[in-house]
């Protein structure tokens, strides 16, 4: 199948030579030209992870694209990184938004070599990429990093500002976060090896969606949001401060295939798109999506159109 | 490593055994909401199958409400469920999956005993009201007993499914057997799913058994029915 895709672009690319040699003194060959080289641009599809914000990058990564001509579909892994992967390997997906740290970090097995530096961690993370051939593309500017907050009413009861203060005086407090966190070394484990506090009997498994529901109606009492969440601001919560840096630098990127990495036009094409990307520009777009419930190609779009991309 | 040998790695690691999140606690938690929500449809099924039946009336309509339990997914109940939980103060877990599990199980206990009571042979009923029984005397002593084997044979099957469906309940906080199978898929890891998986099987084949035999010893002249029939073929 990748042979046959390789012998398909090397035949278009060829022809698209050739015409464009034949046409060099004919007007009209331009056009023609134009229309082979569209042909060879490659098809690509995008994977979203089982949270909004990822649906919403792949669907800015998917029409930014889409209006440049290329041809993108949509694929719902249905679960988090692991089944990203494995949509990578059966070639299911070509393309993903991802985050520097945590992915490093993930297929690294864990062994902690994320920094609070972007351009160094992923570099770090194109190294591990290379057996998976897979490359991660432009760094953007837009970090989202698992944030954990609490209530102002339990703040403010306990004292608590930071995950210092939750080590210190957060004994018999419930933590709730998506299902991995109980293995992420940015949550569970990260606190206990970082701040020396072991919360993995007091974790509650929830889906990310609820998370907020669960914190709102005392079931639990820390809760593991992204720290682009539009309900952290909306809400009130505390956000407790990483004052010990466990929290890596999650910046957004795009993953993609070898193969697509090998094409500086769309290379660059992503590039564009990714350098447009901001801290704010996510919370803004998580908001509309979890407490406005606006569809993320709508979302997307709205974005898109506000940079100039659409 | 092979899935099964991910799956001994991680039953026989003891840590997974211990604390609250093991396997030792979350199966009594499985068991223990399984066996209230049993307890809890019979109570609300039984009774109203039992009279509709000995009255010989309203049966479908009532079948026909008690089956929208059926076609209604336990999932999407779930999910409705579970904010209104949070809303009203019942918290994560416990609450919703007790009620989708109800709703779950009325229907085949309902269409069962409904149907065991209605097909009790109408010439002993007419017998025992000759013999001036009292109407609840005729339900407690005839129909009832008559129609025990059916009755039960609902109860089970009810029970089963609401093993099986209790794994559904990780999905809104609830820390039973299924938080193994959705954590394991999250996490990427095959001998916790399949750990999950394993327990819920073997405890519904367990109860499964335990509860023929409950069937067995409640209902003895089955097994004398055969005899005496058996018995009289013989010249």
């Amino acid at each position: 199948m990748k042979r046959s895709i390789k012998a398909l672009t090397v035949i278009a690319l060829g022809l698209a030579l050739v015409t464009a040699a034949c046409g060099s003194d004919d007007d009209d060959n331009n056009d023609s030209a134009s229309t082979t080289a569209a042909a060879a641009k490659p098809k690509i599809k995008i994977g979203a992870q089982a949270f909004g914000e990822s649906k919403i990058l792949a669907e800015i990564y998917k029409q930014g694209l889409e209006a440049k001509g290329y041809d993108v579909s949509f694929h719902d892994v249905g679960g988090f990184r692991d089944l990203e992967m494995k949509a990578f390997e059966s070639g299911t997906i070509n393309f993903a938004p991802e985050y520097a740290a945590s992915m490093l970090e993930f297929l690294n097995g864990k062994k902690g070599e994320a920094t609070s530096n972007a351009g160094e961690t992923a570099e770090k993370l194109n190294v591990v990429l290379v057996p998976k051939k897979l490359k991660a593309l432009l760094v953007s500017p837009a970090v989202d990093t698992n944030a954990f907050v609490v209530k102002k009413a339990t703040a403010d009861r306990l004292g608590l500002k930071s995950l210092s203060d939750l080590a210190a005086k957060g004994e018999g407090l419930k933590i709730g976060g998506p299902s991995d966190c109980e293995t992420n070394p940015f949550c569970v484990p990260g606190l206990k090896t970082k701040y020396g506090v072991d919360f993995s009997a007091k974790f509650q498994a929830l889906e990310t969606g609820q998370i907020a529901q669960a914190l709102d109606a005392d079931s639990i009492d820390v809760a593991v949001l992204f720290s682009t969440d539009g309900r952290i601001k909306a809400k009130n919560y505390v956000l407790l401060q990483d004052d010990k840096s466990m929290l890596a630098a999650d910046n957004v990127l795009a993953v993609v295939t070898d193969e697509l990495a090998l094409d500086p036009d769309l290379v660059r094409e992503v590039a564009n798109i990714t350098r447009e990307l901001s801290t704010d520009a996510l919370i803004e777009m998580n908001k509309r999506f979890d407490i406005d419930k606006e569809d993320a190609a709508d979302i997307a779009k709205a974005f898109l159109t506000d940079v100039g991309l659409l | 490593m092979s899935i099964t040998s991910e799956f001994v790695t991680y039953v026989t690691t003891s840590e997974h055994w211990n604390g609250e999140r093991g396997i030792l606690h979350r199966a009594i938690e499985h068991l223990r909401l399984s066996g209230i929500a049993v307890v809890a449809a019979a109570a609300i099924a039984l009774p109203v199958a039992i009279w509709l039946g000995h009255g010989r009336r309203g049966g479908f309509a009532a079948q026909s409400v008690v089956n929208v339990g059926r076609a209604v997914p336990s999932l999407a109940i779930l999910a409705l469920l579970f904010p209104l939980s949070l809303r009203y103060g019942f918290g994560l877990g416990f609450w919703p999956t007790l009620v989708a599990l109800v709703i779950l199980a009325v229907p085949p206990m309902f269409t069962n005993a409904y149907t065991a009571i209605r097909s009790v042979d109408p010439f002993v009923v007419e017998a025992s009201r000759g013999m001036g029984m009292r109407p609840f005397e005729v339900v407690t002593r005839v129909e009832v007993p008559n129609g025990l084997a059916l009755i039960l044979t609902g109860v089970r099957i009810a029970t089963l499914q609401v093993i099986a469906t209790a794994t559904l309940g990780a999905y809104v906080g609830f820390n039973g057997l299924g938080s193994f199978i959705n954590e394991g898929f999250r996490q990427q890891d095959n001998g916790k799913l399949l750990t999950g998986a394993v327990a819920v099987a073997l405890i519904a084949l367990l109860v499964d058994v335990a509860f023929g035999a409950v069937v067995r010893r409640a209902t003895p002249w089955r097994k004398l029915d055969l005899q005496v029939s058996t018995k009289g073929l013989q010249p």
